[in-house]
């Protein structure tokens, strides 16, 4: 208790006007943990958020069926819009006369926004970029339209999100061709200084950068150099979760944070399967962002500590157990505590697939799941007991621990955690 | 008529008539209970889930928000025998139970211990079956098809299962026709042997009977309505009437007036709140709302209370019963779901506005359908309370005065709802003779690359008509590139 309460002393702290950043724990700093896992508190204009964190993704406004009551419940005090969608519904004019997308949602706490640019390339098949934006072809009539670093912006400041990502030139990662990627690269600084001068609400909207360069480590190591000169409140690191090797993903996140100042949180995007998270927060990212978790709910899947379960098997028909033993979301938790619904897999069984309930049931235990483990990494960390921490984790996991992915397994030895040693 | 501390049959049940505004069947106000639920005050209604959950409502939603403490299950909804388990016994037989869930239905569907439920054998509505009902089964639609449903079968779920209250197996047509007279008479012939096999076979003295009143003449039925006043009523066997047509009460009142201090639930399918109060009039006391959960479906937000608010001048002409929150009026609109002078309470109206739902409506988003079914139940629970308080206070020139207002200030039917319905499955809706079309635009089209449902256009489009504008646009594209090399 004293140790920690000495730590919590000596916090060091970051400002800019619409976010403070205090590092709370470090691993790196201490003799017993040599990974890069950090704790930290992050303030945004609506709230405090620990980090780590996992964001879920309102896509639409919306947690896919929960209230924001409920949502709230879960302890989520940041999570996803996106720009895309919300600029086609309800649109910029719906968003300027209501007041912003809290107000449209009725959530109270922070909002983070990307730019659009994503889904300019992931849904829009015939999406052209050009060094003036993103050109594409209207979902609504087809006629051409342009996605600029400003108009991203501008949508974003309409939105009135805590954390705006600024437009970035993205392609996959596993592009072969390096001129094109360079030119990415470059073109995402270019747009980031559109999109610093076009931002008109730096005092209550905090704008990210977002680190690009493809798999290649010498081309991310020039960029990171680039953005951290244009000092943005907070540093994404890009690109990623699009179908690149786990071991280039590792990779990548290691070259980036190793670069990155500690008093800065750092955002990996699209990330969201639990390994994928324990390993960057060995790396030393803080923030993730997936719609995997909620996605997969719908589709039956729980996420437990044991793996995935697909709840629309028969085994499940008569498991009167909770969704997870031991789990403590309001779906799981024992029946005897304040706010237990008692659902059983034989309920979400019953219904999955078949009632909408079903759905809402399981992205409530997902988004909790994922909520929880960082929670815990964090706890890990301040009580320096972080590797025994990814050691537990994947001996859930994995109960054959040569399964263990190799993947894994060399990242986090490269950030002195060895998982095979018993 | 007071009668108190009436006690219907059933050791686990009491219900209460406090106030009746004249003898027999006519309005009154009353309290049912059982042990370990909480009272409900008649008249009122019940909330009626599909496969054991109100719909786009989760267990901890329906605690907080939805004002009703009773929840009617249909059997078919739980005994499908899937392809490759044909033999399996429905897993709700062996659910367990806890001092939270008290009952297997209960435990099964996370239903909270505070709630009423109510088993019967078949969904509200019901999908008719094809091959109709024999000596001793009825048909019931599972997800997996249709099968049959035994008497024996169907005493032993009750006994398992433990409902608050227990509609025994009536022999129904489930259309809308009426049926000619010689399909009535065995209607009710058979119903009456279910019934005589209902009581002689059931031993749980937990379970409340509510015996089917069939929607046919009363001097068809007349049989086996006055075997039920004559051999289960004194017996305390009987605890209440399950009316499947409310016109069949003044009947009762002149041919069977013991039965009349019984509790009256109705599956009459009162398709506005014009028709609810109708049959309050002819003394329902607890309904079953099968448009409540159509109504949310469609996007629409109810809109009246009981009484109807005094004349004003902002408001000429008949005022609508329900908004079509999917109307692009709604857009930037910040008010609360239903007309400030309703003053509608619920989480859905203090917590958001018009311009979400109208959104998530849009985006066909599924909590545009849970806040739509958590304001509906509210506004539905404030109609049965303004009911109750005008025959408390007022009494029966009250209530009818009371009735014909509301008549003319609110038009006779909902809106029809232009909003897209959620997916339809196959247990909800039979096709009848083919070919009826879509309810919904295809999500998808042949050259998407959408997969996640992101063919939007902009916001003053109806949802569906844009996603046949990208696959066009997408397909124009294609056209072109190939063209050009």
């Amino acid at each position: 208790m004293w140790a920690t309460a000495r730590r919590m002393a000596s916090h060091r702290t970051f400002t800019s006007p619409a976010l403070k950043f205090e590092l709370v724990a470090q691993c790196s700093v201490r003799m017993t943990c040599t990974t890069r896992a950090r704790a930290s508190i992050l303030t945004l204009p609506h709230g405090i958020v620990n980090l780590p964190i996992f964001m879920p993704v309102a896509t639409q406004a919306s947690l896919k069926g929960l209230t924001p009551e409920q949502l709230e419940a879960t302890n989520c005090r940041l999570c996803l819009n996106n720009t895309y969608h919300l600029g086609l519904k309800p649109g910029q004019e719906v968003l300027d006369a209501i007041g912003g997308a809290h107000k449209l949602q009725g959530w109270n706490h922070n909002i983070l926004t990307d730019s659009g640019g994503f889904q300019m390339v992931s849904l829009l098949k015939l999406a052209n970029v050009t060094e003036e934006g993103v050109r594409f072809l209207s979902p609504h009539d087809g006629s051409p339209m342009l996605l600029t670093p400003e108009h991203s912006i501008s949508l974003q400041n309409s939105i009135g999100s805590d954390i705006m990502m600024q437009l970035d030139d993205v392609i996959v990662t596993t592009c072969p061709d390096k001129v094109r990627m360079r030119e990415a690269m470059e073109r995402s600084v270019r747009w980031l200084d559109r999109c610093i001068a076009a931002h008109k609400k730096p005092e209550s909207q905090n704008l990210f950068c977002i680190i690009q360069g493809g798999l290649d480590l010498d081309m991310r190591r020039e960029c990171v150099r680039q953005m951290l000169a244009r000092d943005t409140p907070g540093i994404a690191i890009g690109g990623l979760s699009g179908g690149e090797a786990k071991d280039d993903f590792c990779k990548v996140v290691a070259a980036c944070t190793e670069l990155l100042p500690d008093l800065k949180p750092r955002y990996v995007m699209g990330i969201g399967y639990p390994e994928d998270l324990v390993v960057s927060v060995a790396l030393g990212a803080d923030m993730f962002d997936c719609v995997w978790p909620t996605r997969t709910a719908r589709f039956g899947n729980a996420i437990t500590k044991h793996g995935v379960l697909n709840m629309k098997r028969e085994i499940y028909a008569t498991d009167f157990g909770p969704i997870e033993d031991g789990c403590g979301c309001p779906c799981c938790r024992p029946v005897d505590q304040e706010g237990a619904m008692g659902v059983t897999r034989a309920f979400v069984h019953h219904n999955a697939a078949k009632e909408t309930v079903a759905a809402h049931l399981l992205t409530l235990h997902n988004v909790w799941y994922q909520l929880d483990l960082m929670r815990r990494a964090r706890e890990a960390i301040i009580q320096d007991r972080f590797p025994a921490f990814v050691k537990e984790f994947f001996a859930n996991l994995y109960p054959d621990s040569s399964k263990y992915p190799s993947w894994a397994v060399d990242a986090l030895r490269g950030v002195g955690i060895d998982l095979l040693e018993t | 008529m007071t009668v108190d501390n009436q006690d219907s049959g059933s050791p686990a049940m009491r219900f209460e008539i406090l106030k009746a505004l004249k003898d027999g069947a006519a309005a009154r106000v009353g309290r049912l209970a059982f042990a370990g639920r909480l009272p409900i005050d008649t008249p009122n209604f019940i909330a009626i889930t599909s496969r054991g959950a109100v719909p786009h409502i989760t267990p901890d939603n329906a605690e907080k928000h939805l004002k009703t403490t009773g929840a009617y299950m249909a059997l078919e909804d739980f005994i499908e025998r899937p392809q490759q388990y044909l033999k399996r016994t429905p897993p709700i037989y062996q659910a367990s139970t806890t001092p939270k869930h008290p009952t297997r239905l209960h435990s099964f569907t996370a239903t909270p211990p505070s709630v009423t439920t109510i088993l019967s054998a078949r969904r509200l509505p019901a999908v008719p079956a094809p091959m109709g009902n024999t000596t001793n089964a009825v048909s019931v639609f599972t997800s997996t098809g249709f099968q049959s449903l035994t008497t024996t079968e169907y005493h032993s779920a009750v006994e398992a299962l433990r409902p608050d209250i227990a509609i025994p197996l009536a022999d129904l047509t489930h259309t809308t026709t009426t049926p000619n007279s010689k399909r009535a008479l065995r209607m009710a012939e058979r119903t009456d042997e279910w019934t005589v096999e209902w009581f002689s076979a059931l031993s749980n003295s937990n379970v409340s009977t509510f015996a089917p009143v069939l929607p046919i003449p009363y001097s068809i039925q007349w049989e086996y309505i006055s075997r039920l006043a004559e051999d289960y009523l004194p017996t305390g066997q009987l605890a209440g009437l399950a009316l499947y047509d409310a016109d069949v009460l003044p009947d009762l009142e002149s041919h069977s007036p013991s039965l009349l201090p019984l509790p009256r639930l109705a599956f009459t399918n009162p398709p506005t709140p014009h028709h609810i109060l109708r049959q309050i009039s002819l003394g329902i006391d607890l309904f079953t709302l099968p448009f409540l959960n159509q109504i949310s479906d469609a996007g629409l937000a109810l809109s009246f209370t009981f009484p109807a608010p005094p004349d004003s001048k902002d408001m000429p002409g008949p005022q609508p019963l329900a908004i079509d929150l999917s109307h692009p009026t709604h857009a930037t609109s910040l008010l609360p779901l239903s007309p400030t002078t309703t003053n509608c309470a619920c989480y859905a109206c203090t917590s958001h506005h018009r311009a979400y739902i109208h959104h998530l409506l849009h985006a066909r988003e599924m909590l545009g359908w849970t806040l739509l079914q958590i304001h509906n139940h509210a506004v539905i629970s404030s109609f049965f309370a303004g009911v109750r308080a005008t025959i408390a206070e007022g009494g029966a020139d009250a209530l009818e005065q009371a009735t014909k207002r509301f008549a003319t200030v609110y038009e006779a039917d909902f809106p029809e709802g232009m909003a897209e319905r959620p997916r339809a499955r196959g247990y909800q809706f039979k096709s009848v003779g083919g070919g009826e079309g879509k309810r919904n635009k295809p999500a998808w089209g042949k050259l998407g690359g959408n997969e996640d449902g992101n063919g939007e256009g902009k916001t003053e489009e109806r949802g569906g008509e844009e996603e046949d504008g990208i696959v066009k646009a997408v397909e124009e594209m294609a056209v072109e590139e190939k063209e050009g090399r």
